[in-house]
């Protein structure tokens, strides 16, 4: 007894607004023509090799759309790759790292601009990472049987904190432009059920794991407090908001002296997923690893290597040079565009690794190719 | 008139032949025989629920009836409908949360209708229990609760073997297992009461041939 349905993904899509913004038009989106902020972009851009993006922002800097409208789009984009409505959905379980409105939850939103019937909804918040939490919470609910179908979406909105209104007369160091000249906007999206689809490929999740190191490690990524500890009366609802905006809490800040530390931290989760045989190295076919620079693909491909000597680079897949950092979305970006190139053949393995900067926190998710029930033989 | 063991082994063996020839025929419905082979689809999990589920929440008002039905003479045999009535009124509901739970609407399956083979087997249960003290209702008891009983916890697990279901996917047809078994076992306590004659015996055990069949024929002919 206690047998649990298997959660399979079915359906794939991302929505990534407007045209794609290159690096000499991003001034025009989000401002900061000074030579000294334009040294800085230049700088950052080169490391992060981020060669285009998208911004839902017009020419002028305006916003074109909301973050629940990209959430929309990729999630309609999902819906229509699987062929069904919102109406067959019974879950809805949204990451972002900044809903459109400071209330009610961002996952209210995207339901109500969706559309469908009852459903079940969650707002994972938090940064990076919180995309794999969402789909943990889809995947147990249907392993479950509670839910047949659910959907789960990563958006991302955050360039309009990143124009230059936010940082007119304010300290702004290395911590907030290395995230300026690095994320970008987008939503990517999967459907979550417990059978495969009927006539195309699917990808069986076999586990999501997300750990937090938060206990051992200070605030790296931040916005609403005052310097890089919270301090009772000195969060921005503790203040007037003209003087949370003067103080700069409204910028989005990285301590970037930890970057080397987060990635460390994150090897190390990966080492523990190989040792206790979560991920089994002589089996490990695609690697979609979300990471805000070419710097740390580097690092990462290096460590993965060490323990997968057969892993080369077309078993790696990235698109953060032309979709750019997309935070929450990235991951099912990725996902959705590997899965369209076709290079995921049945009976192959695909890991998905998150790491989140904010207070340290990985996901990892493991996902097996698995052939339409009416092409199964041997696949078991 | 031989004792009452006598009579009641043989009608035991009577109804163990019954038995034996719905499991030949269960053998051949074809959703059965897909079930067995391991082809069966979702699609005919969700057919199945929805075709039972019309027929199941006939169950207990048929039951209800034959209660109201014996007289002060059958006063066991009330009490016995009574409880069974009362324990089973709401198993529909676990049928249609297992509909939902694999995707099903519960708005069309609560629009559904009977299949053929889930009308007749409806319109004789109801025609039988408005007999005066319906006794052979006891024969159609042993067919019903005996499936539950003794085959549909192999169906719920063989499905979710097959469609790799949840156990709460397969909810209604594991509960019988349970709940049908505790039943069978109050019908052999009936059964070898006593208060089976020669009469009731035959009226057992012809109601056991035709909800036999007519059980069968409700699988057979699944939507139509």
């Amino acid at each position: 007894m206690g047998s649990t349905a298997t959660a399979y993904l079915t359906g794939f899509g991302r929505y990534l607004p407007g045209d794609p913004v290159d690096n000499d038009g991003i001034v025009a989106r989000l401002g900061g023509d000074d030579p000294v902020t334009e040294r800085i972009r230049r700088r950052v851009l080169d490391a992060n090799g981020i060669r285009q993006r998208h911004y839902a922002l017009d020419e002028h800097g305006e916003p074109t759309e909301l973050n629940e409208q990209l959430a929309v789009k990729a999630l309609q984009a999902a819906l229509d790759d699987r062929g069904i409505e919102a109406s067959d959905l019974r879950m809805l379980a949204c990451a972002t790292t900044m809903g459109d409105v400071l209330v009610p939850g961002f996952a209210s939103m995207v339901h109500g601009r969706l559309g469908g019937g009852p459903m079940q909804t969650l707002t994972a918040s938090g940064v990076c990472a919180s995309s794999l939490a969402a789909l943990d919470a889809a995947v147990s609910k249907i392993r479950l049987g509670d839910h047949p179908r659910a959907a789960v979406v990563g958006s991302e909105l955050s360039s309009r904190s990143l124009r230059q209104r936010r940082f007119d007369g304010i300290r702004a160091g290395m911590d907030s432009h290395f995230l300026r000249w690095m994320l970008s906007d987008g939503a990517g999206a999967v459907v979550v059920e417990f059978q495969p689809h009927p006539t195309k490929p699917s990808l069986r999740v076999d586990w999501v794991r997300q750990v937090s190191l938060a206990h051992e490690h200070d605030v790296c990524m931040r916005a609403g407090m005052r310097g890089a500890e919270p301090v009772v009366g000195h969060t921005w609802q503790d203040v007037s908001i003209a003087d949370a905006e003067a103080a700069g809490m409204f910028v989005l800040r990285q301590d970037v002296s930890v970057l080397d530390e987060l990635a460390e931290a994150g090897f190390g989760q990966f080492e523990e997923l190989v040792d206790i045989g979560l991920v089994d190295v002589a089996h490990l076919d695609h690697v979609i690893c979300h990471y805000s620079t070419n710097a740390f693909r580097d690092l990462a491909f290096d460590a993965l290597r060490r323990r997968i000597p057969t892993l080369d680079t077309d078993r790696w897949y990235s698109n953060l040079e032309t979709r750019g950092n997309t935070g929450s979305a990235s991951i099912f970006i990725a996902l959705d565009e590997a899965w369209r190139t076709g290079r995921f053949a049945p009976g192959e393995t695909v890991l998905l690794a998150v790491p989140e900067s904010g207070r340290f926190s990985f996901a990892f998710a493991h996902l097996t190719v698995v052939a339409p029930s009416d092409q199964q033989g041997a696949a078991a | 008139m031989t004792d009452t063991l006598t009579a009641t082994a043989t009608l035991a063996e009577r109804l163990a032949d019954v038995w034996a020839q719905l499991d030949e025929r269960l053998a051949q419905v074809p959703v059965l025989r897909r079930l067995a082979d391991g082809t069966v689809t979702l699609d005919d999990y969700r057919r199945l629920l929805f075709n039972l589920r019309q027929q199941v929440v006939d169950g207990t008002p048929w039951i209800s009836r034959a209660a109201s039905n014996f007289d002060i003479e059958h006063f066991d045999l009330r009490t016995a409908a009574i409880r069974h009535a009362e324990e089973e009124h709401r198993d529909y509901l676990m049928l249609e949360r297992d509909y939902v739970a694999i995707g099903g609407s519960l708005a069309e399956l609560r629009a559904g209708r009977k299949n053929v083979g889930s009308e007749a087997l409806s319109g004789y249960m109801f025609h039988y229990a408005d007999r005066p003290n319906p006794v052979g209702l006891l024969g159609a008891m042993f067919i019903i609760e005996g499936l539950g009983a003794k085959r549909a916890a192999g169906w719920a697990e063989r499905f979710q073997e097959v469609l790799g279901l949840a156990d709460t996917q397969v909810h209604f047809m594991r509960y019988h297992q349970e709940a049908d078994s505790g039943h069978t076992g109050d019908l052999e306590a009936i059964l070898n009461s006593g208060i089976i004659d020669d009469a009731a015996a035959d009226e057992i055990v012809r109601c056991a041939q035709v909800v036999a069949r007519l059980y069968a024929l409700q699988l057979e002919e699944l939507d139509n």
